[in-house]
C-alpha cells in the first residue's frame, strides 16, 4: 500500500457498499479526510449518512469496499470499541448520554483511561483528572451544571455534554451527526462555536442538514446521494452544482 | 469527584442488623431456655436462615439486573449448582452410614448398581474442594455462558429467554440419573458437616450466623462494586449500551464478568441453602423458580441491593404465611404482585421510601425507557 | 389393520365355528371321500388319524371343521364296529361326522373315542389353517394366507400349494406366493432354484418378517453359495427399505410433533414476533382453549350436536381465549408498552393468575376430554404407521397457518395491524386508531394459542400446568424462527420436531429436548435474530 492519498490520509474509504435486504444503502461510497480537517456532509433523507458513520465505526460492516484510518489501520476488522480506542468518536442524531449520571461521571467515563474491567474495578483515579474534567466541562458550558443528573439537562445542554465527552476521549477523529438538530438559534451558534473550536486540534465529520450552520461552520462541504459521493468542494461551489440542485430541489 | 461511597448510612443499618442477628440468633436459640418466650426455635432460625439464602439470590440476581440491565431467568440454575455442589459435600460425609452401608458410593448410586464413584464426584470429600467448586461450577458456566451471549450481543427479552433455557437444560439433565446427580429425589439425608451434626440447633444457628456472614460480605463486594468506576460503567451498559461501547469499553467482558461474579454468590447462596434445608434437587433449577427471584428484587426495589435483599425476605416470608393460611391464595398473591410491582411500584419498596423521603431527590434509576418507535422487537411480518 | 396375532387357539374356536356353520347351511352330503377319510379316524391308530386329517381336508367337506374341531376338542368317536364316525357336539348330542345330521339311534355308550397326541393336535390347527386358505370367504382366505406367512410352518406347505393352485384372486394369491416362499426359507431344505425364488420374493415383500426369514434361508447349514449370497444381498436390500420406512417415520413423527410445536407457537408468532410483546401466560391462552373444549364437550354432551363438540369447540376457545388476550392487553401490557421486561415479568404473574383461577374452578387434576370417532385408531401407508389424531393435527395445523395468513395479507384488519407494526407513527397519522389494532392483534394472537388448546386437548393432559410445558418450546420455535417471520417460525417449528424425533432413538427423549435446547442456545449467539431475520437499520438496536 504505496498510495500516498492513502499514506497521508487520516480516513479513506473506498468504494464502499452495505445493503440491507436487498436495499442498496452505500452505492461504492469513496471518501478521503486529511488530518486535523473539518468536513460538513450533506444529502437528502436516505443518503447514506448514518450508514457511513456505522461503517466507519465499525457498527455495520461493509459488503464490499475497504475502510482504513490513519492510513494503516483496517477499520472493516474492528469492532466499536476497538474503533473507539483507536480514537475515532461518535456523537449520535438523538443526544446520548448516561441519563441516570451526573453530568460530572458523564465525562469521567469518557475521559481518555484505560478501558478493562480489572482497570475500572481495581485503578486508581490518575491525579491530572480532575483538572482535565473541570477544563471540559467549562468548554462545553456545563461547569454550573456539573452535579446534575444528565437525564434532567435541556435538550441542547445534552448536546453539548455529549461533545464534551467526545473531548474527553481524546480522538483523533469526530464524527457529529447532525448537531443543532432541535436547537435554538443561539444553541445553534454556540455549538457552531464549539465545533470549530474543537477542530482546531480534532478532524471533524459533520453531518447536518441546516445549511445555515453549514456555511457557518465553512469547511469543505461533501454531498452524498444514493449512496456514493454526488459533489464535493466549497459550499458555494456545491450548492452552484446542477446535479446537487437537482436532489435538493427537483425531489 | 464523582466517586462514591461505598457504604451508605443504608448499607451500614444493613450491615449492623446482619451482625446483630448473627449473634443474637444463635443466642436466642442456644441459650434461652426453651420456656422463655424469647427463645427461638431451631425450625425458625433455619426458616430465616433459608430467607438469608435467598436473600443473597436476591442480591446477586440485582447485581446484574438492577445495575447492568441483564434480566436472568436463569439465576436458580447458579444457585441450585452451588447447592448441588454442597450436597455432593455432605452426601460424601455420610460415609458408610448409608441404608446400603458401602463406604465408598452413595446410596442412589449403589441403587443404579454402580461400581465406581463417577469422576465428577472425586474431590468432593474435602469440605475446601466442595466449597472451591460452590464457586468455580456456576461461575465457570456464566463465564462461558456469558462470553458467548454477550459477544454475540444478545440482549433484553432474547437473553431472559436463553437464561430460561438453560436452567430448563439443566433441569432435564439433572432429572436423568445417568447423569449421577440422584436422579428425581436428588441428594438428601445428610448426616453432617464438617464433624457437626446437621440436624443439632448448634450446627442449625450456626449455619445461620454463616447466612448472615455470607449475605452481609455478598453485599459488601456488591456496594464496592457498583460504587467503583466499573460499577458507574455498568450503569452506563445499562442505560445507553451502544454509547457506552462507542466510548471504547467492551461491553461483553463488563457484563461476563459481572454476571459471572453474579453467579458465584449465587452459588454461595444455594450451598448455605442445602444443609438447612436438608435436601437439593432437580426441582430447584425450575424456570419458575427463577423468575420467582426476581420478583423479590423488584418488590424490593431493583438497583439497590439493600431492597433485594430485603424484597426476597418479604416475599418468602409471605410465601410461608399463606401457603400455611390460605394454600390456594397464594398464586394468586404472588401472580397480583408481579403485575402490581410492575405497573404500580416499578421502583420497588425502597424506590417508594426514597420517592417520600426525599421529594427533591433525582429519580431513582429506572430501565430507559423506549419510544415504541424505536424497539428493537417490532419488525414487518415476511412477505 | 391390526397386526396383533391372536392366541392361535381361539382363532381356530372362531374359525371353526364359522366353518361349523357353513357347513350346516350347505346342508347335503357329499358321498365318497369324506366317507373314505373318515375311515382313516375309526383305525384308532396315530398315523391312520394323520392321514385322515388330510384326506378330509382335501376332501372339502362340509362338515370337515367341525369335525376337526371336535377331534381337537377329543369329541370325535367312532363306531368300532360300523366304523362311522361321530361329532359329539356341546349339549352331547351325537351327529353323523360325514353329514352333520343327527344320528338319533346311537348312543354314546358303544362308541370310543379318537386319541389325540401332540403331533395330532399341530397337525389339527395346521389344516384348519388350510381349510381357511380354501375357504370361500375372500377376507378369510387372505387372513389365513397371512397367518401360513407368519407361521411358516412346513406342514402347512400342502396346503399353501393346494391353495395357490385353486387361488384366482391376485392380492392372495401374491399372499400364498410369500407363504410358501416363507416356508421354504424358514425349512433351510429344497432344491436351490427353489430357495433363491423364495429369496427373491421375500427381498421384494421387504420387511421384517421376510429379514428374518432371508436370514434363515442364508444360514441353513447346507446353503450353497448362491443362496448364501442372494440372501445376504437381499438382507441388505431389505435392511435398506426397512431404514427407509423408519426415516420415513420418524421424518412423519418429526413433522406431528412439529405441528404441535407450531400449532403452540403460532400464536406467540403474532404477539411476540409481530408486536413484540413478550406474553409468558401465552401457555395459560393455550390452556383455556383446552379448557374450553372440556366445558363445550360437557355443555353438548347429551345434545344433538355431541359428535361436533370439537367444531363447536374451535370457534369458543378462539373467543374465550382471544377475550381473555385483550383484557390482558387493555389492562396490562398497554401501560407497558416499550418496557419489554417488565411487560414480561407482569405477564408472568398473569399466568400465576390464571392458572390458580382455572384450579380452583375446576379442580388441580386432569380433566377427560374425548377424542371424536374420526381421530381414534391408525393406518398403514407403505411401511408407515399412521395415528389418525396425529393426522388430523398435522391438518388442522395447515388450516390454522393458512387462515392466519390470509387474515393478515387479505383483510383490512391484517393490513393495519402490519401497517401499525411497520410504522405506528405513520399508521397514526394516517388515521388508524393504533391502541385498537393492538389489543385486537394481541387478541387474534391469543385466540389462535386458544385454538391451539383445542387441538393439544386431544393430546396431552388438559390440566392447569397444560400450557407451562409449552411456554419455553414456544419461545424458542419463534426465537429460531426469526422474530416478525410467520414462515420462519413455520420452518422452525417442523425442523426442531423433525431433529428432535431423529436425534430420540439414538440420545433418547430427554437428551434430544436437551440437544435442541442447547443448539437453539448456541445458535441464537451466532444469529441472534434467528433463522430468517430481517436484515437492516430498523431492525438493529
Amino acid at each position: 500500500m504505496t498510495d500516498p492519498v492513502l499514506t497521508s490520509s487520516l480516513l479513506y474509504l473506498d468504494d464502499v457498499r452495505v445493503s440491507f435486504d436487498g436495499y442498496k444503502a452505500l452505492r461504492g461510497l469513496s471518501l478521503v479526510l486529511a488530518p486535523n480537517e473539518m468536513r460538513a456532509i450533506i444529502g437528502p433523507n436516505g443518503a447514506g449518512k448514518t450508514t457511513m458513520m456505522d461503517v466507519i465505526t465499525g457498527k455495520t460492516r461493509p459488503d464490499t469496499g475497504t475502510v482504513f484510518f490513519g492510513g494503516s489501520v483496517d477499520l472493516t476488522k474492528r469492532d466499536e470499541a476497538e474503533i473507539a480506542n483507536l480514537g475515532i468518536g461518535r456523537k449520535f442524531q438523538k443526544p446520548t448520554v448516561f441519563e441516570n449520571h451526573s453530568v460530572d461521571t458523564n465525562v469521567l467515563l469518557a475521559l481518555k483511561a484505560p478501558r478493562g474491567a480489572f482497570d475500572t474495578l481495581f485503578g486508581r483515579a490518575a491525579r491530572d483528572r480532575r483538572e482535565r474534567i473541570d477544563g471540559i466541562l467549562r468548554r462545553i458550558r456545563l461547569w454550573d451544571h456539573r452535579a446534575r443528573r444528565a437525564g434532567d439537562l435541556s435538550h441542547g445542554q445534552k448536546q453539548w455534554l455529549e461533545i464534551g465527552m467526545l473531548l474527553a476521549q481524546d480522538p483523533k477523529l469526530l464524527l457529529v451527526d447532525e448537531p443543532v438538530a432541535g436547537m435554538t438559534d443561539s444553541e445553534t451558534a454556540t455549538t457552531a462555536e464549539l465545533l470549530r473550536e474543537i477542530a482546531r486540534d480534532h478532524a471533524v465529520v459533520v453531518v447536518e442538514h441546516d445549511m445555515a450552520f453549514v456555511r457557518d461552520l465553512g469547511v469543505k462541504v461533501t454531498v452524498l446521494h444514493e449512496g456514493a459521493v454526488l459533489a464535493e468542494g466549497p459550499l458555494d461551489q456545491v450548492s452552484a452544482d446542477p446535479r446537487v440542485v437537482e436532489v435538493y430541489l427537483g425531489r | 469527584m464523582p466517586s462514591q461511597r461505598i457504604l451508605s448510612g443504608r448499607g451500614l443499618v444493613f450491615l449492623a442488623v446482619l451482625v446483630a442477628a448473627a449473634v443474637l440468633v444463635p443466642v436466642l436459640s442456644l441459650a434461652v431456655p426453651p420456656a422463655s418466650p424469647f427463645h427461638l426455635s431451631a425450625y425458625a432460625v433455619t426458616l430465616v436462615g433459608k430467607y438469608l439464602c435467598y436473600a443473597l439470590l436476591a442480591l446477586a440476581l440485582d447485581l446484574v439486573w438492577g445495575y447492568c440491565g441483564i434480566l436472568s431467568l436463569g439465576h436458580g440454575a447458579f444457585f441450585a449448582l452451588g447447592g448441588y455442589a454442597m450436597g455432593m459435600y455432605l452426601m460424601r460425609q455420610i460415609g458408610a452410614r448409608g441404608t446400603y452401608a458401602n463406604p465408598n458410593l452413595p446410596d442412589f448410586m449403589v441403587f443404579l448398581n454402580w461400581h465406581d464413584l463417577p469422576v465428577t464426584w472425586w474431590g468432593f470429600s474435602s469440605f475446601t474442594y466442595a466449597m472451591a467448586m460452590v464457586l468455580l461450577v456456576p461461575g465457570l458456566l456464566a463465564l462461558v455462558f456469558g462470553y458467548f451471549a454477550f459477544r454475540s450481543r444478545v440482549t433484553g427479552v432474547y437473553l431472559s429467554i436463553i437464561t430460561q433455557a438453560l436452567t430448563y437444560a439443566l433441569l432435564l439433565a439433572f432429572f436423568r440419573n445417568e447423569m449421577g446427580f440422584g436422579g428425581n429425589n436428588g441428594l438428601t439425608d445428610f448426616k453432617d458437616i464438617l464433624g457437626f451434626d446437621i440436624q443439632s440447633a448448634g450446627t442449625r444457628a450456626a449455619l445461620f450466623s454463616a447466612s448472615c456472614a455470607a449475605l452481609a460480605l455478598g453485599y459488601v463486594v456488591a456496594a464496592a462494586v457498583t460504587a467503583s468506576k466499573f460499577g458507574q460503567v455498568l450503569v452506563a451498559i445499562r442505560d445507553a449500551e451502544s454509547r457506552t461501547r462507542f466510548l471504547g469499553y467492551r461491553v461483553e467482558t463488563y457484563k461476563a464478568a459481572v454476571f459471572t461474579l453474579s453467579a458465584m454468590m449465587a452459588g454461595v447462596a444455594g450451598a448455605l441453602y442445602v444443609p438447612q434445608v436438608g435436601i437439593i434437587n432437580p426441582g430447584e433449577f425450575a424456570p419458575a423458580n427463577s423468575i420467582e427471584a426476581v420478583i423479590w428484587v423488584a418488590v424490593g426495589g431493583r438497583g439497590t441491593l439493600v431492597g433485594a435483599a430485603l424484597g426476597a425476605v418479604l416475599v418468602n416470608w409471605g410465601k410461608t404465611f399463606f401457603t400455611g393460611v390460605f394454600p390456594e391464595y397464594w398464586l394468586f398473591l404472588l401472580g397480583g404482585l408481579f403485575v402490581g410491582v410492575t405497573l404500580f411500584l416499578p421502583q420497588g419498596i425502597l424506590g417508594l421510601v426514597d420517592r417520600l423521603t426525599a421529594p427533591r431527590r433525582p429519580e431513582p434509576p429506572a430501565e430507559r425507557p423506549v419510544a415504541p418507535d424505536e424497539q428493537v422487537l417490532p419488525a414487518p411480518v415476511a412477505e | 389393520m391390526p397386526r396383533k396375532r391372536m392366541p392361535s387357539t381361539r382363532i381356530v374356536a372362531a374359525l371353526l365355528a364359522l366353518l361349523a356353520g357353513i357347513g350346516a347351511g350347505l346342508g347335503a352330503a357329499r358321498a365318497a371321500p369324506v366317507d373314505d377319510a373318515l375311515a382313516h379316524f375309526a383305525a384308532d391308530k396315530f398315523p391312520e388319524t394323520d392321514v385322515g386329517i388330510d384326506a378330509l381336508v382335501a376332501s372339502g367337506a362340509p362338515t370337515a371343521p367341525a369335525v376337526l374341531g371336535a377331534l381337537s376338542d377329543g369329541r370325535l368317536f367312532f363306531d368300532p364296529g360300523s366304523r362311522k364316525v361321530y361329532v359329539v357336539d356341546a349339549a352331547g348330542t351325537l351327529d353323523d361326522a360325514a353329514t352333520g345330521a343327527k344320528a338319533a339311534d346311537v348312543t354314546q355308550g358303544g362308541l370310543k373315542k379318537v386319541r389325540l397326541n401332540n403331533a395330532i393336535r399341530s397337525k389339527i390347527a395346521a389344516a384348519v389353517g388350510g381349510l381357511d386358505l380354501v375357504s370361500p370367504d375372500r377376507t378369510k382366505r387372505l387372513a389365513a394366507a397371512d397367518t401360513a406367512f407368519a407361521a411358516h410352518d412346513a406342514k402347512a406347505r400342502g396346503a399353501v400349494e393346494a391353495a395357490l393352485a385353486k387361488e384366482e384372486d391376485p392380492a392372495i394369491k401374491a399372499m400364498l406366493v410369500q407363504a410358501r416362499a416363507a416356508i421354504v426359507a424358514a425349512s433351510g431344505t429344497g432344491p436351490e432354484a427353489e430357495r433363491l425364488d423364495a429369496i427373491a420374493t421375500l427381498k421384494a415383500r421387504g420387511d421384517g418378517d421376510a429379514l428374518n426369514l432371508v436370514d434363515q434361508a442364508g444360514a441353513a447349514p447346507d446353503a450353497s453359495p448362491a443362496v448364501k449370497a442372494a440372501a445376504a444381498s437381499a438382507a441388505a436390500a431389505i435392511r435398506f427399505t426397512l431404514a427407509v420406512w423408519q426415516a420415513l417415520q420418524n421424518a412423519w413423527y418429526g413433522l406431528s410433533l412439529g405441528s404441535v410445536l407450531l400449532l403452540a407457537a403460532i400464536g406467540l408468532a403474532i404477539t411476540f414476533g409481530v408486536m413484540g410483546i413478550i406474553n409468558m401466560a401465552h401457555g395459560e391462552m393455550v390452556m383455556i382453549g383446552a379448557y374450553t373444549t372440556y366445558v363445550v364437550q360437557q355443555a353438548l354432551a347429551s345434545s344433538a350436536l355431541g359428535g361436533a363438540s370439537l367444531l363447536v369447540a374451535v370457534p369458543a376457545a378462539f373467543l374465550v381465549a382471544g377475550a381473555v388476550g385483550i383484557a390482558i392487553e387493555r389492562l396490562i401490557i398497554r401501560h407497558l408498552y416499550g418496557r419489554p421486561l417488565e411487560t414480561l415479568l407482569a405477564t408472568w404473574g398473569v399466568s400465576l393468575i390464571l392458572q390458580q383461577l382455572v384450579r380452583t374452578v375446576f379442580g388441580a387434576d386432569n380433566r377427560p376430554v374425548a377424542a371424536p370417532a374420526f381421530m381414534a385408531g391408525s393406518f398403514h401407508v407403505g411401511g408407515l404407521e399412521i395415528t389418525a389424531g396425529r393426522m388430523w393435527i398435522v391438518v388442522f395445523t395447515v388450516g390454522v397457518f393458512a387462515a392466519l395468513q390470509i387474515v393478515l395479507r387479505a383483510t383490512p384488519f391484517g393490513l393495519r395491524m402490519r401497517a401499525v407494526t411497520q410504522n405506528r407513527r405513520m399508521a397514526s397519522a394516517m388515521g388508524i386508531s393504533t391502541g385498537r389494532i393492538d389489543a385486537l392483534a394481541f387478541g387474534l394472537g391469543s385466540g389462535i394459542a386458544g385454538i391451539a388448546g383445542v387441538a393439544l386437548s386431544q393430546i396431552d393432559n388438559v390440566s392447569p400446568n397444560l400450557g407451562q410445558s409449552y411456554i419455553i418450546d414456544s419461545f424458542m420455535v419463534v426465537v429460531f424462527g426469526g422474530v416478525g417471520n410467520l414462515w420462519g417460525t413455520l420452518v422452525a417449528a417442523l425442523s426442531l420436531g423433525v431433529a428432535d424425533k431423529f436425534l430420540e432413538p439414538f440420545a433418547g427423549a430427554v437428551l434430544a429436548k436437551i440437544a435442541i435446547l442447547v443448539f437453539i442456545v448456541l445458535f441464537i449467539q451466532k444469529r441472534p435474530r434467528g433463522l430468517f431475520a430481517l436484515r437492516g437499520r430498523a431492525v438493529e438496536a
